[in-house]
């Protein structure tokens, strides 16, 4: 008898324990339901050309103004001489019902190139996103009409003659004249002519490190304000032939309110780039310690994420590295010097195996807490044969922020979004207004998934829209701060980051089970500080610099 | 000869048992210290040191690849735009080489730091030339200059920083040797300690067992001595008993028993009635009396039934008698037949029975007792039992009585034993051998 209670007590039990550890939380594959049928063409033809490995990015923008997320994917093409498809990247028009629309011929986007990576940011202030694509040869800046089409502006832009194989790229008002400069990181001096010939077995050609190519500048572009941009590389001291760079983000981890750079660099050592206010920046990361691993090492940088974790105003910064190096965790310090968390928490062991690529911190259960997403896959094919516990495609990771330590609660999101993947790029944005944060994930050489949060917790969130009078009109830079009841963060309005790819402008605050946001103060990019108090949760608000909140 | 105790030596053991874990844990210590020394000092410092190395060649290869670039004129930028990128490296590569310097295994020499150092200065000064020249347009000179000079104090400072990894490396080897030893010595020590620490043991140990031996041997001799002594008066008090009733039948006995005779034959001579013959009668009956008397006494310093009819006799003659005397009720069990016991066994059967019987009348107290005698192959039992009171605690093996039979028993290779039975009272078990030479 007391057998049989034990043994009828234990799902009871085992349902409890399952309930405490669940997320709250689900992201649901609904790619196919939305309506985005992509797949990336990376013109791979047996060559093995190192490009075709590192794409595609993706970003979420409203490019029409009606306040709802839509979606673009980057896209590659065919090798000159090996045309067998047309592919272009894609434009998706939300269709505010769940569902988008293909619009890349109407936008005038259903153009070929060589594309990986996006950068989304009004360059020119007119209130319509722009558009800057970073491809191998020349990359691309798209101006948005405000009409629902975009226009190439690369040669009036005074961009052209930057050939390169350019990854991720990112807006910034590093000189701070309301004006968005833009950065674009390069991996490798690489050409079709220049490939070179690696092999694991000395016969068949395989995809080459780094190693095998010299490094290459990245390139910081002034905007000069009048729809022109000027190489302001050399100037600004940012010119480093040995970087391999593929991800970039922003930060201000020194607190001065000027935008500081940090660079992933692959098999070479990151940087950081320290903005001396005069328009030159100095390279810091040795010292900071972020140039290298804790036992002294290059990691292969892949992509990077910036956050206040615990609004401390200490920046923590994520990059996400080869498998075999674990990603890099690392928490600012008072002292300036960065420490590297990862090897000591689970993250590190739990990253292990993994070939990360796009990752971000977000608030994925709305408990104001920021998350982190890490997308995975590896470069070469056939790495099982060579090492039988790393695989080509990977699960992506999903550590949910309990307080301070990270759990990671992939398997716990749904089998699309467990299932193994080549990913590369990562973007989260609220496509269907409600609320909470989805996510949008591509792969190389295959389809891009858009994951539907489904929160069932309860949370809520207030979501920010911030408009720069002063500052650039994307009020990229700055820095939300919230309080409320028990609650406390910082968030950024930001360009760049993750990898390749772009996420919303908007600023989410969750606020788990609150009705009120008690307090938010807002540091522009101008140097202006405001504060609002009394946001309402569910609610959507659009703050203007200098001339208050609107709901 | 003085009780020496085994304190003093098992101290002494102790003490250097615990001297010798002390001094091993000490010497184990400093070993310990050595090698965390030794792989601080060399290991570690060489490893932090080649990292640095390490980290100078990185920045010189970087500093080389912008050269080529420079010269190339690969990159659509500027000479002077390199600036920084030289002023980065230069600022790191002050910060390694001064890092380096406080690390400096003890392997390298001044003459290499020298050179090292002089490479160093004259490529920064040679850069400061070549952006002087970038600045006035003579890129030609510049690239020159990076040609001939520049490229030739790198390639110096390479080779003196492949050098130097190379010496941390034999080092480094040589500390792994170092430290490989050391393992051997503490571990060749761990056995000599293991071996020193057992000896001590053993020692101790043997001298403790060899001390106890030695007083056990004197135990037991004394033991054997109480014994025998105690045997030899049992027995010369028995002789002299026996010798002693000898004499009052013998003598006394038979001059009482003439006097008897005599006295009569005296008194059939006097005229009858008389008063003569009256007090010769008298005087008669007091000699018999005395003659009863003498005979009595013989008998129970020695019963002669002893001698004449053995044990088994001589106990049921002496149970008749007891119960005649005290009145106490004495029930006899006897199983197995008797051998015949001789004289030097049965005397101290006889006496335990006889002291067992007169404890019942003594403290007992009781009317009735029982006696029970078993005859084996090589062995007697006898059981004497009442279910009176029962001996006060304190007396369950003192008592002269008891001693007295308890020496008795032992003297004849037997045991004996003092009971509570569950009725109560005491019983007394004798169990002795019988000698194969006292059977008939």
């Amino acid at each position: 008898m007391r057998r049989r209670d034990l043994m009828l007590g234990l799902p009871g039990l085992t349902g409890i324990l399952d309930a405490q550890a669940r997320p709250g939380f689900q992201l649901s594959d609904v790619t196919r339901a939305a309506g985005i049928a992509f797949k990336h063409n990376s013109g791979a033809y047996g060559k093995k050309y190192l490009p075709e490995t590192m794409g595609p990015g993706c970003a979420f923008l409203d490019y029409d103004g009606d306040g709802w997320q839509d979606i673009l994917i980057v896209n590659s093409m065919d090798w000159p001489g090996h045309k067998r498809q047309r592919s272009t990247l894609k434009l998706y028009r939300n269709n505010r019902n769940g569902t988008f629309t293909d619009v890349t011929r109407a936008a005038g986007l259903d153009v070929e190139m060589y594309g990986l990576g996006v950068a989304v940011g009004d360059y020119n202030n007119d209130g319509w996103p722009d558009i800057f694509i970073t491809c191998v040869g020349q990359s691309r800046l798209f101006q948005n009409t405000g009409k629902g089409t975009f226009v190439d502006v690369t040669a009036k832009a005074g961009l052209t003659g930057h050939e390169g194989f350019s990854i991720s790229a990112m807006w910034v008002d590093y000189d701070r004249d309301g004006h968005l400069d833009l950065f674009v990181t390069n991996y490798v001096r690489w050409t079709e002519q220049s490939d070179v010939f690696c092999s694991f077995d000395g016969k068949l050609k395989s995809y080459c490190t780094p190693e095998a190519y010299r490094g290459a500048t990245c390139w910081l572009f002034r905007n000069k304000g009048d729809g022109t941009f000027q190489d302001v590389t050399a100037r600004a001291g940012l010119l480093d032939t040995s970087s391999k760079s593929l991800g970039v983000a922003l930060l201000d981890f020194d607190n001065d309110g000027w935008p500081d750079l940090f660079v992933a660099n692959d098999t070479q050592p990151n940087k950081l780039y320290r903005n001396q206010r005069n328009g030159t920046f100095t390279e810091v990361a040795v010292r900071a310690g972020l140039a290298f691993s804790e036992d002294g090492r290059a990691r292969a940088g892949m992509g990077v994420d910036v956050a206040d974790l615990e609004n401390s105003g200490l920046a923590t910064i994520v990059v996400t590295n080869f498998d075999n190096e674990m990603l890099g965790l690392y928490r600012g310090t008072k002292s300036g010097a960065f420490i590297d968390l990862a090897p000591k928490s689970g993250m590190g062991k739990a990253t292990r195996r993994s070939l990360g690529f796009g990752c971000f911190f977000f608030d994925a259960d709305m408990d104001g807490q920021l998350d982190l997403l890490v997308a995975n896959g590896h470069i070469d094919e056939s790495i099982s044969r060579a090492r039988h516990e790393v695989t080509y495609a990977q699960s992506p990771h999903l550590f949910l922020n309990e307080g301070g330590s990270f759990r990671d609660v992939a398997s716990q999101m749904g089998p699309g979004f467990l299932a193994p993947k080549v990913a590369r790029g990562a973007a989260f944005g609220d496509f269907d207004n409600d609320g909470d944060l989805d996510v949008l994930i591509t792969t190389n050489a295959g389809p891009a998934y858009l994951f539907r949060n489904d929160l069932m917790n309860g949370n809520r969130s207030v979501r920010l829209r911030l408009v720069g009078t002063k500052s650039n009109r994307d009020a990229i830079g700055a820095i939300v701060k919230f309080e409320t009841a028990g609650l406390s963060g910082a968030r950024t309005v930001k360009s760049g980051s993750s990898y390749l790819s772009q996420s919303e402008l908007p600023v989410t605050i969750g606020l788990g089970r609150r009705d009120v946001l008690e307090r938010v103060t807002i540091l522009w990019p101008s140097g202006r500080t405001e504060e609002h108090r009394g946001l309402k949760a569910g609610q959507r608000y659009q703050v203007v610099e200098g001339k208050g909140i609107s709901s | 000869m003085p009780a020496r105790t085994p304190t003093v030596i098992q101290l002494l053991g102790l003490a250097v048992t615990l001297a010798a874990v002390v001094a091993y844990s000490l010497f184990t210590l400093v070993q310990l210290d050595g090698l965390k020394r030794l792989g601080s000092d060399i290991v570690d410092r060489n490893r932090r040191d080649s990292l640095q190395l390490i980290r100078i060649q990185n920045d010189l290869s970087q500093i080389g690849l912008a050269m080529r670039d420079i010269t190339e004129g690969a990159v659509p930028y500027p000479m002077e735009s390199f600036k920084p990128e030289f002023d980065r490296i230069k600022g790191d590569l002050e910060d390694a080489l001064a890092v380096e310097a406080r690390l400096m295994p003890s392997g390298q020499t001044t003459a290499q730091r020298s050179m090292l150092q002089g490479a160093f200065t004259r490529f920064w000064n040679e850069t400061a030339q070549l952006w002087a020249l970038a600045g006035e347009g003579k890129t030609n000179d510049a690239k020159t200059l990076i040609r001939t000079r520049l490229e030739a104090e790198r390639a110096t400072m390479t080779t003196v920083i492949s050098r130097l990894l190379m010496q941390n490396n034999e080092a480094e080897a040589a500390a792994v040797q170092e430290i490989q030893l050391i393992y051997g010595k503490v571990e060749r020590n761990l056995y000599l300690f293991f071996a020193a620490v057992l000896a001590a043991i053993m020692i101790t140990g043997g001298l403790v067992i060899r001390h106890d031996r030695r007083m056990f041997a004197r135990v037991s001799h004394l033991s054997e001595q109480r014994k025998e002594l105690a045997g030899k008066v049992i027995t010369v008090q028995e002789d002299v008993f026996r010798t002693l009733a000898r004499e009052l039948h013998d003598e006394f006995g038979q001059v009482l028993t003439a006097l008897g005779m005599m006295l009569l034959r005296v008194e059939k001579k006097m005229p009858d009635p008389s008063a003569e013959r009256d007090d010769l009668r008298e005087v008669r009956e007091i000699a018999n009396q005395t003659l009863e008397r003498v005979r009595g006494m013989s008998q129970m310093l020695h019963p002669p039934v002893l001698d004449d009819y053995g044990l088994e006799k001589s106990i049921e003659w002496y149970l008749r008698q007891f119960q005649k005397q005290t009145g106490v009720h004495v029930h006899y069990e006897k199983a197995g037949v008797g051998p015949w016991i001789g004289e030097k066994v049965a005397i101290h059967v006889y006496r335990i029975l006889q002291e067992g019987l007169n404890n019942v009348v003594r403290h007992a107290k009781t009317p009735d007792a029982w006696v029970r005698v078993r005859y084996e192959q090589a062995r007697m039992e006898m059981e004497i039992e009442d279910h009176g009171p029962g001996l006060p605690a304190e007396r369950r093996t003192g008592g002269i009585g008891m001693i007295g039979m308890r020496e008795r028993a032992e003297l004849l290779g037997g045991h004996i034993e003092f009971e509570r039975p569950v009725d109560g009272g005491t019983r007394v078990k004798l169990s002795v051998p019988l000698p194969a030479g006292e059977k008939a």
